[in-house]
């Protein structure tokens, strides 16, 4: 059983590289990856523009925004003790999609490329703290989800509303295809502006990953064993409206990584909660370049949104979930 | 200094405590020292869970204060707190299906992740004769056996004060027996051991000495004999019972309801 899981946990990290390199070579255009990459970052051949920025950019973005998505739903079962959470609980991607949405809205998002996103973050930020001032201090997880879902119920009312008002179909469809997710067009300017975001986001889950250890066991024992019920769920609150924030605010809105990737990893890893926050990052990175691959090479008269993809991989995820749970058989 | 051989006075000055309109805890004032076993007992609603859960650092109580060696206690840094003095609430659920081992290393967490966790955790373990679910899911196990396993949890950091809540509650006698004789031995080696306890027999023949509980106020501590008459037990619980005592073991009748 222990080599079994080692094993596994090693296929994944050592597919990661692979997916980045299969994730480079794809594109509509054929690139000569050697001599593209030694031609070098200022060269001007189409072959070294396309990879260095835009295949280049793209990947390593799909790995950010699929190891925060990963490790943001892993922290999120984590703390709310439970396997159907995920981050979207805490509205941090309606708080996102509705800044992006009021943006698309007022067609001011294309001025510069990092402003939608940079809004979005702030969208993140302002839902998750008003997810969490709703909730109360020192508030149970089962209020944190309540006011989670009562402020999400809230974001998405107006972002139904911005739709229906929408000033012309071409602002609706660019809101409904930004809702869909999507890593297509992305470039350095996004990364740079989610990286920072994600390292801090990332650096607040690590640190919280005793606690998470801790809570394994309830919030009395977690206190008990010296973990401040008030600073550190804060401090993954934080995490998550920093690290996921970010992802959601480049990529759009991605559904069921976040819930479907850390139930799987949860046995390889002996169910730690703390070790599945790293492991679910890894997985969540790969599903994402996987899923990327798939649209890139998807071959249609509209650009498939990544979105769709993961929703696709996710739905049956649940339809198998409940068919385990109803042979008794719960992950 | 090492936590293993420290030895621990607990001191509570008129704790009080509110939860939500119920004054829950009302002037408590109680010591509890080294190489004692006390009982905590009362009817259901007494108080007992919030003392524990005070002493334990899980509650804050509104007024009053709690001293470790003379120390207040909410003024010590959380993970020195926790190193001083080890709880098990009356229920916790394993959220994961933990295996029993890794389940009873989270005891350690105060500790960072010491050298000789394996060992340690091997030992809490065969203490509580919870060997054989080292390798096994905790949510596969029944209710007593996991009760073991989450023994071995309260046992494995060697506090100087341990802190359980009902630990007998849901096992079988023959474990709630080795429990008891393991609590009198970790006491009988200076541990300070805090029990809240349902089963006024074992609570007279294990402990020390015993704090009866009523309606947040502590009607009367002291000595088994002292607190074990038909009087005072008839007064917190509303019985009527009679006690025999032969070799200091007590035997517990309750007759009716008052």
């Amino acid at each position: 059983m222990l080599q079994h899981n080692k094993l596994a946990i090693f296929a994944l990290l050592a597919a990661l590289p692979l997916a980045l390199l299969v994730a480079l070579a794809s594109g509509p255009v054929s690139v000569d990856l050697v001599d593209a990459v030694s031609q070098g970052w200022y060269s001007q051949s189409s072959d070294a523009v396309i990879f260095w920025q835009l295949r280049l950019p793209r990947a390593i973005l799909a790995i950010l925004v699929g190891a925060a998505l990963g490790m943001g739903g892993a922290a999120m079962q984590g703390m709310l003790r439970n396997p159907l959470a995920e981050p979207a609980l805490l509205g941090v991607s309606s708080g996102a999609a509705l800044a992006a949405v009021i943006l698309l809205y007022y067609g001011a998002a294309w001025k510069s490329g990092w402003l939608l996103p940079a809004i979005a973050i702030a969208g993140a930020f302002g839902a998750v703290a008003a997810v969490w001032l709703l909730a109360g201090r020192g508030a149970s997880a089962g209020r944190l989800v309540l006011a989670g879902v009562a402020i999400n119920a809230f974001l998405s009312a107006l972002i139904a509303l911005a739709l229906n008002y929408a000033p012309s179909m071409f602002a609706m469809q660019e809101v409904v295809f930004w809702l869909m997710g999507s890593l297509a067009n992305r470039g350095w300017d996004q990364l740079l502006l989610a990286l920072p975001f994600i390292s801090v986001g990332v650096i607040c889950l690590f640190l919280a990953r005793n606690y998470l250890r801790a809570l394994s066991l309830g919030e009395d024992t977690a206190a008990s064993l010296g973990f401040h019920s008030r600073i550190f769920p804060l401090l993954i609150l934080f995490g998550i409206a920093s690290s996921v924030g970010a992802a959601v605010a480049v990529a759009g809105t991605i559904g069921f990584v976040g819930l479907v990737v850390p139930h799987l990893m949860r046995p390889l890893v002996h169910q730690d909660p703390a070790q599945l926050l790293w492991i679910s990052g890894a997985a969540g990175a790969l599903l994402l370049l996987m899923a990327d691959i798939l649209v890139i090479n998807f071959v249609g008269a509209q650009e498939l949104r990544i979105g769709a993809v993961t929703a696709f991989l996710g739905a049956p995820f649940f339809f198998w979930l409940i068919v385990s749970a109803r042979r008794g058989q719960w992950l | 200094m090492n936590e293993v051989d420290r030895k621990l006075t607990v001191d509570c000055e008129s704790l009080e405590l509110t939860r939500g309109l119920k004054n829950v805890l009302r002037e408590i004032n109680c010591t509890f020292k080294p190489s004692e076993l006390t009982a905590v007992i009362g009817p259901n609603g007494a108080g007992k869970s919030s003392l524990l859960q005070c002493i334990a650092g899980v509650l804050t109580p509104e007024s009053g204060q709690i001293t470790f060696d003379g120390e207040k206690a909410h003024k010590l840094p959380a993970t020195q707190r926790a190193r001083l003095g080890a709880y098990l609430p009356q229920s916790e659920m394993p959220a994961w299906s933990l295996s029993g081992a890794n389940l009873v290393a989270l005891g350690l967490l105060p500790w960072g992740r010491p050298r000789d966790r394996e060992t340690r955790v091997r030992r809490a373990m065969a203490m509580v004769d919870a060997q054989a679910f080292a390798d096994r899911p905790v949510t596969e196990l029944s209710g007593g056996e996991l009760r073991r396993v989450q023994l071995a949890r309260l046992l494995v950091g060697q506090a100087p004060l341990l802190i359980a809540d009902e630990p007998t509650a849901a096992l079988d006698i023959r474990h709630q027996l080795q429990l008891m004789q393991n609590f009198r031995r970790l006491a009988d080696m200076g541990k300070t051991v805090i029990l809240a306890l349902h089963d006024l027999n074992l609570a007279a023949r294990f402990c020390d000495r015993v704090l009866l509980l009523q309606e947040g106020v502590l009607l009367a501590g002291g000595t088994p004999q002292a607190v074990f008459t038909p009087a005072l037990i008839g007064e917190a619980y509303g019985v009527s019972c009679k006690f025999h005592w032969r070799d200091g073991i007590a035997e517990f009748v309750p007759l009716e309801v008052l």
